[in-house]
């Protein structure tokens, strides 16, 4: 699903060089769902963006489902962000003057979709994060969770192959994070490949499997998820 | 506190340099178009003898012909004939009057150095002087005596005495215009009437003259017609005395009547003046006497021009988008300014506070705006000045009201302005920015 | 691309959670449409009244007025020698003495009728008192008719009422008069002036305007054959090209020391006296130019001043669309178009106020109605300004990079 190879990330100041990647290696298959850690300056938030397309880089080969993406130029980035990554924001990033509709709306509208093919997939992701009821509210009359929620359903309703979380329970209280986790979960169970970025230990124990970044490079890797996530599971549920 | 608030202001502006500069320029431009054309209206329309221009008179008689009026709808002839001049003259009805007509003539003084020129001529009776408080650097007007007996006497202007006698006292000193020999009897200080309101008929904001004569002098050197010359019937027979006869009108006559009693007195005068005229052929249309009082007749003869009113219209609208564009960008300047006025009321700024805070930034952009529109106001006037020629001469000064009221104007519509994005401003809730 | 991309919907509703801004913008794109387009059609009005031409050879020609004084001055040699004088001067091609200037603002009219009597249908005219030379002194043409003959030519004592008995009338004037006839066939018809007093029309001149350009009636014109002998007389010369400015001194100077027993002055060339005459109209189309030029520029900065604070206010927002897939031609539409439907309610509004503001002219200032199509051409003026001024922060807005989106501010 995402290979990356050898890549590279220089920020220039005028008197300094910082290697925000270096030697990047890194292989998501199909269907993980990956939780990325590392103390922060660690080139967490450098990965993401790379890994989304939202930033380009300077050596080595990315490739995502297949396909180098290595060369290609903004339009070409910005098409295949649109078909084939779903964000989601650690504050939300929804857009204030639009109510939830619309907010779930915009990827929708840049893929060229249909009138009614748009209307269907915003009510079905919406109803997915169960906030079909609450469309025409803006998103300052929800919850952080709720926000959250709507956001995912954004990243959804285009059906990406890839879905990228940047600190997706950031700014939510215990409760709220669970549950958006949970759905998480869920996503990925039913195919959607997940690569999460967190500084947060212990939400990334709840992934499939945790890449540990540090200085640039990928550190070290864990193994599967240990069992605490079940309780953690109920915990929401209940 | 309030030295807090101004340095707040300046800092503020200056956070902002690009958006600031432009709304001190939209407001300095809007004011400045305003003040221009302002200045121009409120000389035009400027009361010229404020203190009795309720007692001074233009008198119109309608002598026009039977089948149409001087002017529609129904308004007599805006002057009167020498038959008229004379005869009203001559029964001395009003507290002051002065009948007077305009003509010109060549002065030749006396030195070999200056050469002969062409002179304005005011035709007049002596109560002209005192009527319009016209103001004498040395000598008077000619008694009432002068006029009957056609004395050869002159008023000259102050410019004319430096120009003939090199500025001496030349009173009793002998001038020779028209080719005949006048006595100096006065001359006249600066005398500048913005409009010279009393006869617009050529031109309101022309210069007072340079010689006044007694008003027989007409007749006596047979003096042309300056002016307006309005006929509705050709004169019968030929010659000067045939002319002076006829139904033209090249004449004005203003008489200065100090309560309603005597205009009311002057007025019946007038009535059974036209009604005697009637029995004798003369007058053929219904009775339409009028007296106008200065301001009146400013009005009736539309002294101010079309051009300069539409000009100010067209200003106070530009002023109004200057002003829209304003409260725009303040408007989006407070917004910008949300998270630090939440920081000011989580830490116990008051509503108040932060509505004088912020009135005190949008005053400062509008003194600025209002020190720059004067600026352009004195340039938007020298531009008039360039673009009309002299004759506007006396129309484009700068006055201390007129700068006054353009700060106070910028003061007042920038704070107007800037009202809404203030009050705006002020209702951020405390902290409520403080988040992400 | 499809239309789902244009995000009209949602663009609009935004926009409606921030009325006021948008309203301010609206109504100051509606007052600067209001004031643009009104001022377009007066200039428009204005410079075809200067642009009229009037009829006789501008670029050459000056004049110049001389007064008499003392018991000495013959006013009636004076004339013929002057005129001699002037004639025979190297560089000049005709002169003749005139009562009044074209165009100058001011001269003689009378009433002219085609039949005696009182309360007839008149005509006015304005009156040039010349000779045979004002044929070719004027740059005129008779296009009907004859020129006078130097017999047809009498001299004018001042208190003289009557009027010769041949006179030139242009073609206008012509027509006005005689309605039904055409122009050639008013040759040797009897008009009559003073009511009463018949005169014949010996030709037709093309085109030559009276003193007044304010006047409804400017091109009836008579020319009447005479010399006159009043203290202050004009003479009109008309230079062989390119000498005007040459011999305008020259002949000062020739007639000051042929006569002392005069002064001469107010010489001026016909092209200074048309730009006096228009000088009001110019002044206004001038003023009223720069006015609608610095309102666009102000308007067009307050657009870009917004909308560069709405740019920087939404930096994140941007950069949200753009990681989901917005491209950068997307947010420069996003921005156009929101200008766009903010001008559309603005050059809406502008369009009734527009025609408000006309309407108040009309009635206060008597001027004309506006002509329609000024309407719409104003309202894609002030859209095309509109996107303009915006499309400078739209670009700006085009380069926030989607890495924005994951940037904690």
């Amino acid at each position: 699903m995402l290979t990356m190879t050898d890549v590279k990330k220089v920020f220039r100041t005028d008197l300094i060089e910082t290697h925000a990647l270096r030697d990047f290696n890194l292989q998501v298959d199909e269907g993980e769902f990956v939780a990325v850690t590392g103390p922060s300056g660690s080139g967490k938030t450098t990965f993401l963006n790379i890994a989304g397309l939202l930033e380009t880089f300077e050596g080595g080969t990315y490739q995502l489902d297949g396909q180098n993406v290595s060369h290609l130029n903004d339009r070409q980035r910005s098409q295949l962000r649109n078909e084939k990554i779903g964000f989601i924001f650690q504050s939300f990033n929804l857009i204030p003057d639009l109510n939830l509709f619309d907010n779930v709306d915009v990827p929708l509208r840049y893929r060229g979709f249909k009138r009614n093919e748009r209307k269907k997939r915003i009510e079905e992701s919406l109803e997915l994060v169960g906030l079909a009821n609450r469309m025409k509210h803006l998103p300052s009359q929800l919850s952080g969770g709720q926000q959250q929620r709507v956001a995912i359903a954004r990243a959804l309703a285009g059906n990406p192959r890839f879905l990228l979380a940047d600190e997706p329970t950031g700014n939510l209280d215990t409760k709220m994070a669970l549950s958006v986790l949970e759905l998480l979960k869920q996503i990925n169970q039913q195919g959607t490949t997940i690569v999460m970025v967190t500084h947060d230990q212990h939400l990334a124990s709840q992934a499939k499997r945790n890449i540990y970044v540090r200085d640039g490079q990928v550190s070290e890797m864990s193994g599967i998820a240990e069992p605490a996530h079940i309780e953690m599971h109920q915990a929401a549920i209940g | 506190m309030f030295t807090y608030y101004l340095r707040l202001a300046m800092k503020s502006i200056k956070r902002n340099p690009i958006l600031s500069a432009l709304m001190i320029t939209a407001i300095g431009l809007g004011i400045g178009a305003s003040m221009t054309t302002v200045t121009v209206n409120y000389l035009m329309s400027a009361n010229p003898i404020p203190h009795k221009s309720e007692q001074l008179f233009y008198v119109q008689l309608d002598s026009w012909s039977e089948f149409e009026p001087a002017r529609e709808p129904n308004e007599p002839p805006d002057q009167i004939t020498w038959t008229e001049a004379t005869n009203l003259m001559q029964a001395n009805q009003a507290y002051r009057q002065s009948a007077m007509a305009s003509t010109g003539g060549v002065i030749e003084p006396q030195g070999q150095d200056e050469k002969p020129f062409m002179a304005s001529i005011r035709l007049a009776f002596s109560d002209f002087f005192p009527m319009f408080d016209v103001p004498f650097l040395y000598g008077s007007g000619w008694p009432d005596s002068s006029d009957k007996n056609r004395d050869y006497v002159v008023v000259i202007s102050k410019a004319t005495n430096e120009r003939v006698f090199g500025g001496e006292n030349s009173i009793g000193r002998t001038i020779r215009i028209v080719g005949e020999n006048f006595r100096v009897v006065g001359v006249l200080d600066d005398w500048l009437l913005v409009p010279r309101f009393y006869d617009v008929t050529t031109g309101a904001f022309d210069e007072t003259e340079e010689v006044f004569m007694p008003f027989y002098m007409k007749q006596e050197l047979e003096l042309t017609n300056g002016g307006n010359t309005n006929c509705w019937k050709t004169p019968e027979g030929e010659g000067f005395t045939a002319f002076l006869q006829s139904e033209c009108v090249n004449y004005q006559m203003w008489v200065e009547l100090r309560n309603d009693n005597e205009k009311a007195q002057y007025m019946n005068f007038l009535d059974n003046y036209v009604n005697e005229q009637k029995s004798l052929g003369r007058f053929a249309r219904p009775l339409n006497n009028r007296l106008s009082n200065v301001m009146e007749w400013m009005e009736n003869q539309e002294v101010v021009a079309d051009d300069a009113q539409i000009m100010m219209w067209v200003s106070f609208m530009f002023l109004l988008v200057c002003l829209l564009n304003t409260i725009g960008l303040l408007l989006a300047k407070f917004t910008g300014k949300a998270a630090e006025i939440g920081l000011r009321r989580a830490v116990g700024a008051s509503k108040t506070d932060l509505f004088i805070q912020h009135l005190v930034e949008t005053a400062c952009i509008g003194i600025a705006g209002g020190i720059l529109g004067l600026g352009l106001a004195y340039l938007g006037l020298e531009g008039i000045k360039s673009l009309y020629g002299e004759f506007v001469q006396n129309l484009v000064g700068l006055d201390v009201t007129m700068m006054a009221s353009a700060i106070l104007l910028a003061l007042v519509s920038s704070i107007l302005a800037g009202m809404y994005p203030t009050w705006r401003a002020c209702n951020i809730a405390p902290a409520s920015q403080l988040k992400s | 691309m499809s239309s789902n991309q244009w995000e009209i919907g949602p663009i609009f509703r935004a926009l409606m959670r921030n009325k006021v801004g948008a309203i301010l913008i609206a109504i100051q794109i509606a007052v600067t449409m209001t004031i643009v387009v009104n001022s377009i059609f007066i200039i428009l009005e204005r410079a075809q009244r200067i642009e009229r031409d009037s009829g006789i050879d501008e670029v050459n020609s000056f004049y110049l007025t001389t007064t008499g004084f003392g018991e000495n001055f013959d006013p009636k040699s004076t004339a013929f020698n002057d005129l001699e004088l002037i004639r025979n001067t190297p560089g000049v091609l005709d002169a003749i003495q005139i009562n009044a200037i074209p165009v100058s603002g001011s001269g003689w009219s009378m009433s002219f009728q085609t039949e005696p009597g009182e309360e007839k249908e008149t005509q006015g005219g304005a009156i040039y008192m010349v000779d045979e030379h004002a044929i070719d002194a004027l740059d005129l043409e008779v296009i009907a008719g004859e020129n006078f003959l130097p017999i047809d030519v009498r001299f004018r004592q001042p208190g003289v009422r009557d009027w010769p008995d041949n006179v030139l009338i242009t073609k206008v004037l012509a027509e006005s008069l005689f309605p039904d006839t055409p122009y050639q066939n008013v040759v040797g018809k009897t008009i009559y002036i003073s009511q009463t007093e018949p005169m014949i029309v010996k030709g037709i001149v093309d085109k030559i305007q009276a003193p007044w350009v304010g006047w409804d009636d400017l091109e009836h014109t008579v020319l009447t054959p005479e010399i006159t002998g009043f203290e202050s007389n004009r003479y009109y010369v008309r230079a062989q090209a390119g000498q005007r400015d040459a011999i305008m001194p020259v002949i000062e100077e020739a007639l000051a020391s042929s006569n002392k027993q005069r002064i001469i002055r107010g010489m001026r060339t016909v092209q200074e006296t048309r730009e006096r005459s228009y000088r009001g109209d110019t002044a206004m189309i001038k003023i009223l130019s720069t006015t609608m030029v610095i309102l666009t520029i102000v308007t067009g900065l307050g657009i870009v001043g917004l909308a560069s604070f709405s740019v920087n206010r939404r930096k994140k927002q941007i950069g949200t669309r753009r990681a989901l897939g917005a491209s950068q031609g997307s947010i420069v539409r996003y921005f156009m178009i929101e200008n766009f439907l903010i001008s559309t309610v603005g050059v809406s509004l502008g369009a009734a106020l527009t025609v408000i503001l006309n309407m108040l002219l009309v009635e206060m200032f008597s001027l004309n109605a506006l002509d329609w199509y000024f309407v719409p051409a104003g309202m894609i003026v002030l859209w095309v300004v509109g996107q303009l001024a915006v499309f400078g922060p739209a670009k700006k807005a085009a380069t926030i990079p989607p890495a924005m989106a994951t940037r904690t501010v």
